[in-house]
């Protein structure tokens, strides 16, 4: 394990910025070049927009990430780096929306073993021997592309940039609660902000994908009641 | 891959954890990172080390026993909002943020940020809870959660455990936030009631530095409710209302006040905890004896899927 040196060390952030594109590895390499978010990324020389930058603390070493079922390696990454800027500015994984960094927005939803988080609140060094899932991981036999397909007929994708985290928070609840009401609905998506849809679409585009499940598995009349699909 | 970089140490044991703490001296602890990694990025905390605490399944036990519930420091609050043998905890956790946060966040993830509008702390803070540590050089301490809170962790040291003595009777925490999820509540207040010596716990969040003890309210339903015949109808909506004002009053004169907001001013916060208290003690007194009925409800400006 090593700690290539400081914020004060330019050289480092040259490697991160490199580092970018070079270490995709999932066939990326002939295809356009991995959009960085932040023109100065997440590395030194940055902080002339008010993040930290020139100085932004230790560096984490590198460390390997499991990110849906492909082994990354990130290096020249600062300690102090979230999964989310991991992910987006140094992986190119841009379904993983940036909205508001403060675990308050949804945009950033992956699942951390399994389990449903923001992005954004996980240090990326610490996720070292986690499973990352973000949309693109979903199995695609599994609910997600029902999901998907759901969204889209129901008009609740607009403009969008919730969309990736609505799917993978939306997919891990009704793995796990397949019967949800509509009040466990709207409580497991608390977390999730949307601003164009006002969310009944949504809602309704779940209940559709139950609907769908209880019709797939013969018990269309075993609703609860007051569970009849909007 | 695991292991420890100069800079992030990932400890996979207590003894390991406090024995790294030992030797940095000065490191930021990461739990949960709901608050840390923001803080993280907003640049508000540059920590030149961090003792990341995930690998460390000691503090992820939790029990229940005769001198009360134990719940280690690295439970996150999804684990405690379905945990049966702890029914207040486990209403005041599903209150927290939302399913992210609540699967990430932790119980000594909320001590050590020891945000004074931590649903939480509110709570714990009733149900006089204790908080147990450990450092490698003075070995482990127990101390009461409000001491703590007002010293800090000291130097070294780790919390692994929090301690809360087991009470019979209904426990309730009601919030008051902007939006009902992933936000902290404005002001929260937490009842926990011990009909067997008729005891009331009653804390109160947003207010002060720490949340603050309403003892004078809870002298007033020590000696004014019967547990064991329980007032109704008028007789229980005086009681609720005047409790309500004893906790005003409380907030009122508690010191540490939080800096006032333009949405929040100290007037509003006074009031509102007084309201909640209220609601809280008729919610106890309507609770059916016998039964543990735990109740905590977020009240948000908005729909429960967003603002």
């Amino acid at each position: 394990m090593t700690v290539a040196g400081t914020g004060q060390d330019g050289t480092a952030g040259t490697v991160g910025t490199a580092g970018t594109v070079g270490t995709a590895g999932t066939g990326r390499a002939s295809g356009p070049v991995v959009r960085r978010v932040l023109a100065g990324g997440a590395g030194p020389g940055a902080g002339d927009d008010g993040y930290p930058g020139a100085d932004a603390g230790p560096l984490a070493g590198v460390y390997r990430l499991l990110v849906d079922g492909t082994l990354r390696t990130v290096d020249g990454a600062w300690l102090g780096e979230s999964l989310l800027t991991v992910l987006r500015e140094r992986l190119g994984v841009t379904s993983v929306k940036d909205g508001c960094e403060q675990g308050r927005c949804g945009s950033c939803s992956v699942l951390l073993d399994g389990k449903l988080v923001t992005a954004c609140t996980v240090l990326a060094a610490d996720a070292a021997d986690s499973r990352v899932t973000t949309l693109a991981g979903l199995p695609d036999d599994g609910l997600a592309p029902a999901v998907q397909a759901a969204f889209l007929r129901h008009g609740a994708v607009q403009c969008g940039f919730c969309s990736p985290g609505f799917v993978v928070a939306v997919t891990d609840l009704l793995g796990r609660r397949p019967d949800a009401d509509e009040h466990e609905v709207r409580e497991a998506l608390a977390g999730n902000i949307c601003r164009c849809t006002g969310y009944g679409r949504i809602v309704a585009a779940v209940r559709a994908v139950q609907e769908d499940l209880a019709g797939q598995a013969g018990r269309p009349g075993e609703a609860a009641p007051g569970e009849e699909a909007s | 891959m695991t292991g420890t970089t100069a800079a992030l140490h990932r400890p996979g044991t207590v003894g390991e954890a406090t024995r790294v703490l030992a030797e940095l001296g000065d490191a930021d602890l990461l739990a949960g990172g709901t608050d840390l990694v923001p803080a993280l990025r907003a640049g508000t905390r540059r920590p030149r080390a961090i003792v990341a605490l995930r690998r460390v399944l000691e503090l992820r036990t939790r029990g229940v026993g005769a001198d009360g519930i134990v719940v280690g420091a690295g439970v996150t609050y999804a684990e405690l909002a379905g945990w049966a043998p702890a029914p207040g905890l486990a209403a005041t956790a599903r209150a927290v943020g939302s399913a992210q946060i609540r699967n990430a966040g932790t119980v000594g993830g909320a001590l050590g940020s020891a945000n004074p509008r931590g649903d939480l702390l509110t709570f714990l803070t009733a149900a006089d809870a204790q908080v147990l540590t450990c450092s490698a050089r003075r070995g482990p301490r127990t101390v009461p959660l409000p001491d703590f809170l007002l010293a800090g962790r000291r130097r070294g040291e780790l919390v692994t455990a929090v301690r809360i003595p087991p009470t019979h009777g209904p426990q309730v925490f009601l919030k008051i936030g902007g939006r009902q999820a992933a936000y902290p509540a404005l002001v929260s207040c937490a009842l926990v009631v011990d009909r067997a010596d008729g005891r009331v716990g009653c804390a109160f969040g947003g207010v002060a530095a720490t949340p603050p003890r309403a003892r004078a309210a809870e002298q007033f339903a020590l000696a004014e409710i019967d547990w064991s015949a329980v007032p109704t109808g008028a007789r229980a909506q005086a009681l609720a209302r005047r409790f309500g004002e004893l906790v005003t009053e409380a907030a009122r004169s508690a010191a540490a006040q939080l800096p006032e907001g333009p949405r929040d001013p100290a007037d509003y916060r006074w009031h509102a905890v007084g309201v909640l208290a209220a609601r809280a003690l008729a919610r106890c007194l309507a609770a059916p004896a016998g039964a543990e009925g735990p109740a905590a409800e977020g009240r948000g400006g908005g729909t429960v899927a967003g603002s």
